[in-house]
């Protein structure tokens, strides 16, 4: 908006600073257009033209069939494949174990905000294993559950058996989840712990003053006022189960064993780069899509709603 | 009782404190002994402080020309991210101009858009633009996957900004360049810092998109380089684990410096959202 002045100024300054408004005017309009075009450029290009290049290409068949419409029959091929339903299982129970996952750090975050003795030390030691690349956490982990490492050295000294953990294909799936919420819990920690500080302490100390327990003051207290918070990281933490697991599961299985630990992303990758089947590939890719836009919208939809409630 | 619960509490959190820890302690101890050591005991502390797995693993698989790698997409892929995001931030979370709701909304689409769903499609684009396997390939395929979140960021922080800061500006004879390069650039560092470290740290521990954009092994990024020493070093333990802490290091370090930083990141997601 071009700036209006009142007062006394000369005719002439008056002039000029008119002409100049004028042409900042014009300027001024295409500002915001120039500022957000070179991000439009790379977000459409890079991103939602791919999105629709592949929810086509899903549609299109492989090898000789390269680029006839084949209709639904990747779709198909995929609920034939047991690799595909393997994976579709393991999302199955990913799902089961998100409250665990969520839980977990929400105790956590609930007793460092009550000041537990040597608070101030587990954010910080809590939070670091999110930084590292799950790359780095799965070569270590691999070491940590071979089968002469140190858990079962441990289990060893307790008179427990061992477990071969990344060999047995009903014990390996756990192991590699168990492995990411290990590496990932201190994210939603930090994501409760600034929760915590929205929540009016008032409260607390009121809980504190009736003499509540612990668990009712978790009940009653701590989850109704931070359910904005528990919807963030339940979204999240699904988001993450489905889209970041990749490394661990190249660097710790590879799949296996028995193609037991594959996930969507796993399958998607194993058929892009080594079975060279880009369209049932990308029909995986559109079905994960649909997922994640199933846990969008439940995020949206549960935003709007609370969004209300404030 | 909340007191009581306190305590009861203390035990096992610091037994998850130290389980947190351990592991990175037990690679740190293989990575000092002699391959002897390691199959003679690999619980025992290291009987010295032995930097030679680090040498090897650094000179001769390597590491150093991915370590370099690495550097290099990660530098210029923040850059980017920051410069772009910054701009459109600016333009989305302050200016009203016709379109901007629904860039806006395009963007926390693009959000949900996992770069699984469109790798398939991507390395086709890329390839297509003869963009496999070059330094600016890998970089612009980071700079897209990570710009719509940098962006709902940056926006969100200026729209903090009081007006009455752009009105002075804006008075000064500034145009909306000049607001951005002289008020909003430099209001906005702080979050500009914490932004790009956090997309340093997901451009660095990125292994997908790598694998992807970077076929040739010259061309492997260090986590790329990190998944390849297993295989190359399945009888020498100790050399692998010193690998993997060369590519640790500089994440440790950084998180050591500014975690505050990373988490102020983490949680300006959540608290906008």
């Amino acid at each position: 908006m071009p700036s209006r002045q009142a007062g006394p100024i000369g005719r002439v300054r008056r002039a000029k600073r008119a002409g100049r408004a004028r042409r900042a005017g014009r300027v001024d309009r295409l500002a915001p257009f120039v500022l957000v075009a070179p991000a439009v450029l790379v977000v459409v290009l890079l991103r939602l033209w791919p999105l629709v290049l592949g929810i086509n290409f899903s549609f299109t068949g492989d090898g000789e069939l390269n680029g006839t419409a084949v209709g639904l029959d990747n779709y198909l091929a995929l609920l034939d494949d047991p690799l595909f339903r393997t994976s579709l299982r393991n999302v199955g129970l990913l799902v089961l174990l998100l409250p665990i996952a969520v839980a977990i750090p929400g105790l956590l975050a609930t007793f460092i905000h009550l000041k537990v003795p040597g608070h101030r030390v587990y954010r910080g030691v809590y939070f670091f294993p999110a930084v590292l690349s799950p790359v780095i956490v799965g070569a270590i982990f691999t070491l940590l559950l071979s089968f002469d490492g140190p858990l079962n050295a441990a289990l060893g000294g307790l008179g427990l058996p061992p477990v071969d953990w990344l060999g047995d294909p009903d014990v390996a799936i756990f192991a590699v989840v168990g492995v990411h919420v290990w590496a990932t819990f201190g994210m939603a920690l930090v994501v409760f712990l600034a929760g915590f500080s929205t929540l009016d302490p008032s409260l607390l100390d009121a809980a504190k003053v009736d003499g509540a327990s612990f668990v009712q003051t978790l009940r009653h207290v701590i989850v109704p006022g931070l359910t904005r918070t528990i919807q963030f990281v339940f979204v999240t933490t699904m988001i993450g189960m489905l889209t970041s697991m990749f490394g661990l599961l190249y660097v710790m299985t590879g799949g296996g064993p028995e193609g037991s630990t594959y996930l969507p992303e796993y399958y998607i990758w194993m058929q892009q780069g080594r079975f060279d089947r880009p369209a049932l590939a990308s029909a995986a890719s559109t079905a994960l899509f649909v997922a994640m836009l199933v846990v969008g919208l439940a995020q949206v939809a549960v935003l709007r709603r609370t969004g209300k409630e404030d | 009782m909340v007191r009581s619960a306190r305590w009861v509490a203390a035990v096992p959190m610091a037994a998850l404190a130290v389980a947190t820890v351990y592991p990175l302690v037990f690679t740190t101890n293989v990575a000092m002994k002699t391959r002897r050591e390691y199959v003679l005991d690999r619980f025992a502390p290291a009987d010295a402080l032995r930097w030679d797995n680090f040498t090897s693993a650094w000179t001769n698989v390597g590491t150093s020309r991915y370590f370099l790698n690495s550097v290099i997409v990660v530098a210029c892929s923040v850059a980017l991210l920051l410069l772009l995001g910054s701009m459109a931030g600016f333009a989305l979370g302050r200016l009203k101009f016709r379109g901007s709701s629904t860039l806006f909304l395009g963007c926390l689409a693009a959000l949900f858009v996992p770069f699984q769903v469109i790798m398939v499609p991507l390395a086709r684009v890329m390839s297509d633009a003869g963009l496999v396997d070059t330094y600016p390939g890998l970089i612009l395929a980071y700079v897209a996957q990570f710009l719509p979140f940098t962006i709902f960021l940056m926006a969100g922080h200026y729209a903090t900004v009081p007006s009455e800061i752009v009105d002075a500006a804006r008075i000064d004879g500034n145009s909306l360049y000049g607001v951005y390069w002289r008020i909003m650039l430099p209001i906005g560092a702080p979050a500009l810092v914490s932004v790009g470290v956090l997309n340093a740290l997901f451009c660095w521990n990125d292994v997908l998109i790598s694998l992807l954009m970077m076929p040739s092994a010259e061309n492997r990024t260090l986590m790329v380089g990190v998944t390849s020493l297993r295989g190359q070093y399945s009888d020498d333990i100790p050399v692998f684990a010193a690998g993997v802490l060369i590519a640790a290091l500089p994440v440790l370090v950084v998180y050591l410096f500014l975690q505050r930083r990373i988490a102020e990141g983490v949680t300006a997601g959540a608290t906008k959202g």
